[in-house]
């Protein structure tokens, strides 16, 4: 069955190919292996017969209790045959249906041979989530051979129609599979059934099995989308919709009817939606005037009767339920290839158009008849034998078994339905032929084109088959009774065929041909009542409503919560932070300290107000200079923090970063207006404020529990000796940057890399940033070599600065630049003292890159950008790039070494002038800091300070210029940056 | 050298490739190859790790030599192997793609040159971001890894420094900031409390805590993750954020940028915090991420936000597993991270070919793909019904997985989960089936009708060259492989969970192994 189920895939993989090689004759070869299917079911008849069909496995999904697991019983057997044979048959009726060159043919014949396997699987597979798999791959299949007319907007919404309508089913049921086979322990099909689980849960489980079922089979309320789908090219619905995959759903009630049939819920579903399916599948039917939408209805009718019946259970219906599963996958798919076949041939399957058919196309009338024969319920025809078992098996009286409802009013109520269900059916089989194939006296024939053998071929033989099974019912009842032996036979059992004597069933049957005649011969009348019936909902409205109202509360569910502000994200963040660790807080029983120490030192909360007051002023500052200072207030208070708790070296490199972000910021204020843009209201600010407010709080408690709780030591408290002792240097807050937690320091030097090129990349858009930063870089080196020539005396006054001659003389300050030149050097000799000395004093390469960048800063604010390239004439991709480089090389480089990585080695050594030298290898991972820091200054100066200039000077240039010759002044400067509002303002 | 030293390679070996990179920007040429031989070394060296950590147990470092109670600690275990396998595949398929997008690539959207010099080394820094998280042993180093994640995606988000890109860059930082402070402020605080950050200590000292103030501080750590991970309501920033990006930065992000979060999760709620007090909230939490994100993508008209929100929508399956909390849950939960990482890259890859090809990813401008580049059409439809969960594929295998698990807890929230979880399924089908309708079925005339004179034809053939198509195949190869091989894999998540639920195996072999080799160089 693995290897039928391969040999499948592969044609249906090779289809397209197949078909742009050999056209049409294509499907010639891709009906080989469903028919191989039917002929391999075939040649296991005996031992299905006989009760041990194969069986194949192979495991996949252990965990999941999921394994490819095959095996064929009596009702696979059957379901392989309808499958197989039919499957070959259509695909034989495609090679003369489509035109020689039809767009989108070879995928057509892909996904219906693919079709074939998936139902294959699905009828032989033991494996619950296996089914389920098949299950949805029909699904899939049949949405894009519902779809085959792509741009037809009919055809396309159609398959939506479908795809959705099954695939919700199709959920349900796979929560049912879950339920049950974690329940049961296993998802083999046979062990399940075999011990079936029960309970709550499973009662639910299987009538969401149910589901699944209804909506595949297309019974009420489910029975819109097989009309719909009719959209599909006629082999699809013949296929599709008449033999293989409605018949999956009545294929899943077949399977778990012995295990659950006894249950209300299963009893109360099956036969209620069964009969109201084959009432008014039947009575829609006999409103159509569009052949194939009369055979649609006609089928959903069908399937709503094979599914009371098969749902049912007993040994009678059962029987039946086979039986009728049999004889309609045969007339209703000769049916259906007879209205393609007088589609492609006349153009029309309107049966008020259709005239005098049955002369013209004898053949096709021929197979149409016999296999109308069987669906009215005639005799020797296997649709009449089915039809009387299933009487048979409802029936009470002295000689018949007991029903399989188990009480009088229900079996006599379904049997009440069913023979109203089949005069309907009668009735509508006679119009359909009437339509189709009757010469009416007065009107013109339809005319007829000739179209290939296969068209009428493959019907007439299906028709014949038709007739076959019916004469040889008798025969074929013994096959298919080991499914109907799950159940207990009665004493008087019923047949598929044979004569019975006249019996009641016989009477019934008798019925329902002069009914369903009388019904015919006032078809006139009949017609006019029905529409005068007041038309209520359909469920395809029901359906359209449901779609549209998911639509509309997708629209507004998004529309409410995601409506693309900031200010909404941020606030449902922090409401959800008061509220979770909040109610916690409240009302979760936390620990608070007995008694809290507010502070070691007076200095403390003084230093803590201020940066308070600081904090709370700054959020309600309208300026943004204002703002930026009172925001370095608490970055400075916080500094002064740190010092009065004891750490000078994080009280130093604060500062540094203070004062870094403070030339950061007023360099960037440059290009900004010097008001906020946005002014919220004071509803808004109230409730940011409160917002805060509870933030804080809720920070502060948890500060308080959490400290309430320390049991164990802090780590820290060892560091102290282990700094000394392990990573050879007193400055703790070093050792533990550059050795303890180097690995930490590494990734943020990343961090601080990409921050840097990330800035100067927003900065720096368009044109080639490297190639003009390394042509100035050169020019400056260039220059450089003139320095001296040129002499202090140069230019306008004296030379303090290198470049200092390039700038205008209204922007130079003289004070500035000795005071530059004065402080430069010493500055950076400072930052290589603290580079060095770091390990044991306040510094590290943190703090050394931070100041060598201050020094570099001051060079810029007192000579502009050439002297920026002056002083630091590289790349500070280079400089960042290198200081990683090392820094994550010394990391690699101590693996390399045998140690691990980051690990450091403590030399002292005697070196000629030095003296002796305390080195812990760690300074070279210092020193990456340092030049990645260093890198980040010189990006920030290059792209907010130098780039910035540039800009403000073209904006200059270019306002004089529009002032000279417009009255009005230029836009406002920042408009034109490239670095915009954030949205915060809006 | 031992096997342990594979550990820290896969931070490192980009880290020194971001290095070069950076150093060498503007030769293109080298900095492709150092990119991709870096990240082909980190899936090779991932791989080793899997193995290593499957049939050897953990791995562990002590970075520097330091006691684990003073210094670092690295620790791949099954999960942390498994991770990074996957990360650094797609990463891997990413930057093949971006490579196949040429120099010439962002003019197409208006950028200029500018940006792609610093791509490699972005990218990279973001690789070693999200290694970094997947094999920290450390709290505080789980942050790092954060920051460098946080730094570069903001970098790559607002590369080309359009107008969108940038407000969506801020409205990404703030938010990414603010759950960085949420983090910080919770490990400080776990710090106050327990006296280390070590997680394997950790895990030792939090049990003895007083159950209350444990509860609060495993609320604020799991929150800090949760708007990482883009959980309902702190998912908002997401879907405004990543679609105005480059094809291959919102790929990338939506593969991974999430699902560190939810790894992060996955390693508080087990090793940390395993007394599953917050699994009702957080099942919750997971019915309505799935719900209110695929009614997000519903709502949809544009392809890339409409992934963006399928994005947030299933990252509520994967919560849906940690918050049962059982093996089964676990072992689903990451089976579905691992599908979810390749898929969610692919469908944003693949909706970057749709927009070389058609000129956009609006639904209303696109029509007739299916005709004009039927490889195209393979290439969405195959990934596309993989996220909604059709079988074989691997979506739907780890959705059976979560429903397992789920119908084991047996409460009615659990059930209601399964029904929410096969509702968000539908919905999810729903949502790809409209743009397969639209985009590819519809006829181009249609849309021109439709949509008026501003309707796009699809005529650009030359975009979908062999660099771009080829690593989009292979990915969508490989979501399709993950259905093969499903038995081993779930067979790895079993036993990764197994290990994840039982705590010793990690905290042994990090405090075992500190004595072995915690002495001084």
């Amino acid at each position: 069955m693995i290897a039928l189920l391969v040999i499948h895939a592969l044609a249906a993989t090779a289809a397209p190919f197949l078909v742009r090689l050999l056209g049409r004759r294509a499907f010639w070869l891709l009906a080989l292996p469903p028919a191989g299917a039917a002929g391999w079911a075939l040649t296991q008849t005996g031992a299905v017969r006989d009760g041990h069909g194969p069986t194949e496995s192979l495991r996949w999904v252990p965990s999941l209790g999921m394994n490819l697991t095959f095996t064929l019983d009596t009702l696979a057997w059957l379901m392989t045959l309808i499958v197989g044979g039919i499957g070959a048959l259509i695909l034989i009726y495609c090679s003369s249906y489509f035109e020689r060159d039809a767009p989108g043919m070879g995928r057509f014949a892909g996904c219906l041979t693919g079709f074939a396997g998936a139902m294959l699987g699905l009828v032989t597979t033991d494996d619950l989530l296996v089914l389920y798999l098949f299950w949805e791959a029909t699904t899939v299949l049949s949405y894009l051979l519902i779809g085959h007319k792509t741009t037809s907007r009919d055809s396309r919404s159609a398959a939506t129609q479908a795809l959705v309508v099954t695939t919700a089913g199709g959920l349900a049921m796979l929560i049912g599979i879950v339920i049950i086979g974690q329940s049961a322990g296993t998802y083999r099909i046979s062990e399940v059934l075999a011990a079936p689980p029960t309970g709550t849960a499973v009662t639910a489980a299987v009538v969401l099995l149910l589901a699944g079922a209804i909506s595949k089979s297309a019974l009420v309320p489910f029975h819109f989308w097989l009309p719909g789908a009719m959209a599909a090219p006629t082999p699809v619905s013949a296929y599709l919709h008449a033999a293989a995959m409605v018949k999956a759903g009545i294929y899943l009630i077949a399977r778990f009817a012995p295990a659950y049939s006894g249950l209300t819920e299963w009893k109360v579903t099956l036969l209620t939606l069964g009969g109201l399916t084959m009432l008014i599948g039947a009575w829609r039917a006999l409103r159509q005037v569009d052949l194939k939408l009369l055979l649609a209805y006609g089928t959903v009718s069908q399937l709503g009767f094979i599914s009371l019946v098969v749902g049912a259970g007993g040994h009678g219906a059962a029987l039946a339920g086979l039986g009728l599963l049999l004889s309609h996958a045969l007339f209703k798919s000769t049916l259906f290839l007879s209205v393609g076949a007088i589609d492609c041939r006349t153009g029309t399957r309107d049966l008020r158009r259709l005239n005098g058919l049955g002369r013209r196309m004898p053949w096709i009338a021929g197979a149409a008849l016999l296999a109308g024969l069987s669906m009215a319920g005639l005799p020797l025809l296997m649709g009449f034998f089915a039809k009387e078992a299933a009487f048979g098996a409802f029936l009470l009286g002295p000689e018949y078994d007991a029903g399989p409802t188990g009480s009088a009013g229900a079996d006599t109520l379904m049997l009440a339905v069913m023979v109203v269900g089949s005069i309907l059916t009668f009735a509508y089989t006679a119009r359909f032929l009437w339509g189709a194939f009757a010469t009416a006296p007065r009107r013109e024939l339809t005319e007829v084109f000739d179209a290939g053998p296969w068209l009428t071929a493959v019907p007439v033989l299906l028709g014949a088959g038709g007739l076959v099974v019916g004469l040889t019912a008798t025969w074929i009842e013994p096959l298919l009774a080991p499914y109907a032996d799950q159940w207990v036979a009665g004493d008087h059992p019923v047949h598929l065929g044979g004569w019975h004597g006249f019996n009641l069933a016989l009477l019934l049957s008798v019925l329902t041909w002069a009914c369903g005649a009388a019904l015919f011969a006032a078809r006139a009348p009949f017609e006019s009542a029905q529409g005068r019936l007041p038309r209520t909902y359909s469920a395809e409205q029901v359906y359209r409503l449901a779609m549209r109202s998911l639509d509309r509360a997708s629209v507004e569910v998004t529309g409410a919560v995601q409506r693309g502000s900031l200010p909404l994200s941020l606030a449902l963040i922090l409401i959800v932070f008061i509220v979770v660790p909040g109610s916690q807080l409240l009302w979760g029983g936390v620990t608070w300290p007995d008694q809290v120490r507010w502070w070691d030192n007076p200095a403390q909360p003084a230093v803590g107000l201020v940066v308070v007051a600081a904090a709370v002023a700054a959020t309600r500052a309208r300026r943004r200079l204002r703002a930026v200072f009172l925001l370095g207030v608490t970055g400075y208070g916080a500094s002064m923090l740190f010092l009065l708790h004891g750490a000078p070296d994080l009280a130093l490199t604060q500062i540094l970063v203070e004062t870094v972000s403070l030339v950061v910021f007023v360099l960037v204020l440059r290009r900004l207006s010097g008001k906020f843009p946005d002014d919220p209201p004071r509803a808004v600010r109230r409730w940011r404020a409160l917002l805060g407010l509870g933030v804080g709080t809720v920070t502060a408690a948890m500060a308080l529990t959490a400290s309430a709780v320390r049991s164990t030591p802090p780590s820290a408290s060892d560091l102290a000796r282990s700094a000394v002792e392990f990573g050879g240097g007193s400055n703790i807050v070093n050792v533990i940057l550059v050795d303890v937690r180097a690995w930490d320091t590494m990734g943020e030097l990343s961090v601080v890399l990409v921050a840097a090129t990330g800035v100067a990349s927003l900065v720096f858009i368009g044109g080639d940033v490297h190639a003009r930063g390394r042509q100035l870089i050169r020019a400056s080196w260039e220059r450089r070599g003139s320095y001296t020539d040129v002499g202090g005396a140069e230019g306008s006054g004296s030379r303090w600065l290198a470049e200092g001659g390039r700038l205008a003389p209204e922007r130079r300050s003289t004070i500035f630049e000795v005071v530059t030149r004065l402080v430069f050097h010493t500055i950076v000799l400072w930052s290589l003292y603290l580079l060095f000395s770091g390990h044991n004093h306040p510094g590290g390469g943190f703090a050394a890159g931070l100041m060598c960048g201050l020094a570099l800063a001051v060079r810029y604010l007192a000579g502009s950008r050439d002297e920026l390239l002056a002083a630091a004439p590289v790349m500070p991709g280079l400089l960042m790039g290198a200081g990683l480089f090392l820094s994550a090389g010394v990391g690699l480089g101590a693996m390399l070494a045998g140690g691990g990585p980051l690990q450091s080695w403590i030399f002292d050594l005697h070196l000629p002038l030095l003296g002796h030298v305390h080195l812990v290898t760690s300074v070279f991972f210092d020193l990456g800091v340092y030049l990645v820091v260093i890198g980040l200054m010189l990006d920030i100066l290059r792209s907010l300070g130098s780039r910035v200039d540039t800009q403000i000077e073209q904006q200059d240039a270019e306002s004089v210029q529009v002032a000279g010759t417009h009255t009005e002044s230029g836009e406002p400067a920042a408009n034109s940056s490239p670095v915009r509002e954030g949205p915060m303002g809006t | 050298m031992g096997l342990e030293d594979l550990v820290p390679l896969p931070v490192i070996l980009p880290l020194v490739g971001a290095g070069i990179t950076l150093a060498a920007a503007g030769h293109t040429r080298v900095q492709r190859f150092t990119s991709l031989s870096v990240v082909t070394a980190v899936l090779a060296v991932s791989m080793a790790l899997l193995w290593a950590t499957d049939q050897r147990g953990p791995q562990v470092v002590h970075v520097g030599g330091w006691p684990p109670t003073e210094g670092i600690v690295l620790v791949a275990d099954r999960l942390s192997a498994l991770m990074l396998i996957v990360s650094s595949a797609v990463t891997l398929a990413v930057l093949r793609y971006s490579v196949g997008l040429g120099r010439s690539a962002f003019d197409e959207e208006h950028d200029g040159e500018a940006p792609l010099p610093i791509f490699h080394p972005t990218l990279l820094v973001l690789t070693a971001g999200v290694s970094t998280t997947f094999v920290s042993g450390d709290l505080f180093h789980l942050y790092v890894g954060f920051e460098m994640l946080l730094a570069a995606s903001f970098v790559l988000l607002t590369l080309g420094g359009t107008q969108d890109r940038v407000r969506a860059g801020i409205s990404y930082a703030y938010v990414s900031l603010l759950s960085s402070l949420v983090f910080l402020v919770a490990i400080a605080l776990i710090y106050a409390s327990a006296g280390t950050v070590n997680m394997a200590i950790l895990a030792q000292r939090l049990d003895a805590l007083p159950p209350g103030t444990s509860l609060a501080l495993h609320a604020m750590l799991l929150l800090g993750f949760a708007i990482k991970a883009a959980v309902f309501p702190l998912s908002g920033w997401l879907p405004d954020s990543y679609p105005t990006a480059p094809a291959p930065v919102t790929a990338v992000f939506a593969g991974l940028l999430t699902k560190v979060g939810i790894y992060a999760m996955i390693r508080t709620q087990t090793l940390l915090f395993p007394d599953g007090r917050l699994n009702t909230l957080l099942l919750w939490a997971a019915l309505l991420t799935m719900l209110v994100g695929i009614l997000g993508a519903v709502a949809q008209d544009d392809i890339k936000r409409m992934l963006s929100f399928t994005l947030v929508s299933h990252i509520g399956y994967m919560l849906f597993g940690i918050a049962v909390g059982s093996e089964k849950g676990y072992s689903s939960a990451i089976f579905y991270v691992v599908h979810h990482i390749a898929i969610q890259t692919t469908l944003f890859l693949v909706a970057g070919l749709i927009e070389r090809f058609g000129g956009s990813t609006s639904l209303s401008r696109l029509s007739g793909l299916a005709t004009s580049a039927p490889l195209l059409g393979v290439l969405f439809f195959v990934p596309a019904l993989n996220l909604a969960g059709i079988p074989p594929f691997s979506g739907f295998l780890g959705k059976v997985g979560l429903m397992q698990a789920g119908a084991d807890l047996g409460t009615p929230l659990a059930y209601l989960l399964l029904a929410g979880s096969a509702l968000t399924s539908l919905l999810t089908l729903y949502a790809v089936s409209r743009v397969w309708g639209r985009a590819f079925w519809r006829a181009p005339e249609e849309a021109m009708a439709g949509s008026g004179p501003g309707a796009v034809r699809a005529s650009r053939e030359h975009a979908l060259t062999y660099g771009v198509v080829m690593p989009t195949t292979v990915l969508v190869v490989v979501g399709v492989g993950l259905t093969v091989v499903a038995g081993p894999l779930f067979h790895i998540t079993d036993r990764a969970a197994a290990d994840l639920l039982n705590r010793s195996t990690y905290v042994q072999s990090v405090l075992v192994n500190s004595t072995a080799d915690g002495g001084a160089p």
